[in-house]
C-alpha cells in the first residue's frame, strides 16, 4: 500500500467528525448570508475550523481587522505543532515544506507526528493525512451550505463530543512512558485552568507550551538522577 | 469584494500560523543539536503533541460552557478513555464514547 494512501486512510476514522462539524459550518455560514460555494470557498481558503467558526460569529459585523486577528490568535497553536513536527521534515525541499504546511491540520498533525514518532513517518503520509481531512472539510461545508436548514441541530446528537474523543484515541500514541502520561494529566488541568483565566483559545497555546516544558524539564532531571547512579 | 478580503486575510494568517516554525525550524542547526544528543529545546518538542492533545480534549468536555459541568458527556469520554487504553484505536474511541453518550442521555431522559 502506497504511503499516501496509508495516511489518507488513517485519517478516515476522524472523518465522520470533521463531516459533522463541516456540515454544522455550512448551515451557520447561510446563516450569516453566505452562498453554498462561498461557503465552501472560505473552507477551502483557511482549512481551520474553530477559526471560522468564531469568524461567522462576528461575521454580521464584518469589520475585517478584528475577525482576521481573531483567526490569528485562535489559530497560534499551529505554531507549536509546526515547532514539533519541523525536525522530522529537514532534508525536504522548500516546496514539500509549504505544501505539508498548507493542509496540517490538528488531526492530521497527530497522526503524523505519531507516525513519525514511531518511524516509518514520511512525507506521503502526512500528505495524505492531511488530504482525507482537507477533502472532507471542503465537502461537508458545501453540503452543510446546501442542506441549509434542513437538518435540526447537530448539537441534538451530542456530536461535539466527537473532536475531544477523536483527540482522545489520538493522545494515548504519545503516552508510551510515564511522563507522557505526566504531560497530558498536566496539561489538561493548565487548559482547563486557562479556560476559565484566558480569553478565547488561548488555553491551547499556555497548556501546550507548559505542559510540554514541563515534559522537558522531567525528562532532563531523571537523565541526571540515571548519571548520578 | 469586502468578505472575499475578510477571507483572504484569515486565509493568509492561518497559513503563516502553520508555516513559520517548519520553514524556521526544518533544518538542523536551528534545533542547536550538538555530539551529545538532542538539544533541551527538542527534547521540549516532543511533549508537545501529548500536550496540546490533552488541552484539545479537557476543556470542551468538562466545562463546554465556561464551567465545570459533570454532565453525560464527562462520563461518556470516560467510557472513551477507558477503550482508548485498551484499543489505541481512535475510531473505537469515537463509537465507543458516542454510544455511551447516547445510552446514558437516553436512561437519564
Amino acid at each position: 500500500m502506497s504511503k499516501f494512501r496509508r495516511g489518507f486512510l488513517a485519517a478516515l476514522p476522524l472523518v465522520p467528525g470533521v463531516i459533522a462539524f463541516g456540515l454544522l459550518y455550512g448551515m451557520m455560514a447561510r446563516q450569516v448570508g453566505f452562498g453554498p460555494w462561498g461557503a465552501c470557498a472560505m473552507s477551502l481558503a483557511v482549512h481551520a475550523g474553530s477559526a471560522q467558526f468564531t469568524a461567522l460569529g462576528m461575521w454580521e459585523a464584518s469589520e475585517a481587522i478584528p475577525i482576521v486577528l481573531t483567526t490569528l490568535v485562535v489559530n497560534l497553536r499551529h505554531l507549536l505543532m509546526g515547532a514539533s513536527i519541523a525536525p522530522y521534515l529537514e532534508g525536504l525541499s522548500p516546496l514539500w515544506k509549504a505544501l505539508l504546511a498548507l493542509w496540517m491540520s490538528d488531526e492530521s498533525y497527530a497522526l503524523a507526528i505519531a507516525e513519525y514518532q514511531r518511524g516509518p513517518g514520511n512525507r506521503w503520509y502526512f500528505f495524505g493525512a492531511n488530504v482525507g481531512i482537507y477533502v472532507a472539510w471542503g465537502f461537508s461545508g458545501l453540503m452543510g451550505a446546501l442542506l441549509g436548514t434542513a437538518v435540526p441541530d447537530p448539537e441534538r446528537y451530542g456530536l461535539e463530543l466527537v473532536f475531544p474523543l477523536g483527540f482522545l484515541g489520538l493522545l494515548t500514541t504519545f503516552l508510551e512512558d510515564r511522563l507522557g502520561v505526566v504531560v497530558a494529566v498536566a496539561s489538561g488541568a493548565l487548559a482547563l485552568a486557562g479556560a476559565f483565566l484566558l480569553p478565547g483559545k488561548w488555553y491551547v497555546i499556555a497548556a501546550g507550551l507548559l505542559g510540554s516544558g514541563l515534559g522537558a524539564v522531567l525528562e532532563e532531571l531523571r537523565t541526571r538522577s540515571n548519571e548520578d547512579e | 469584494m469586502s468578505d472575499l478580503l475578510i477571507v483572504a486575510g484569515m486565509a493568509l494568517v492561518t497559513y503563516a500560523t502553520r508555516y513559520t516554525m517548519i520553514a524556521a525550524l526544518g533544518s538542523r542547526p536551528a534545533l542547536g543539536d550538538d555530539e551529545a544528543g538532542p538539544s533541551v529545546f527538542r527534547r521540549w518538542l516532543r511533549y508537545v503533541p501529548p500536550a496540546v492533545l490533552a488541552a484539545l480534549i479537557v476543556p470542551p468536555v468538562l466545562a463546554p460552557e465556561g464551567r465545570i459541568e459533570l454532565g453525560t458527556p464527562v462520563w461518556a469520554t470516560i467510557v472513551g478513555a477507558l477503550v482508548a487504553w485498551r484499543t489505541r484505536s481512535a475510531l473505537w474511541t469515537i463509537l465507543s464514547g458516542m454510544v455511551a453518550f447516547w445510552i446514558l442521555r437516553t436512561l437519564g431522559g
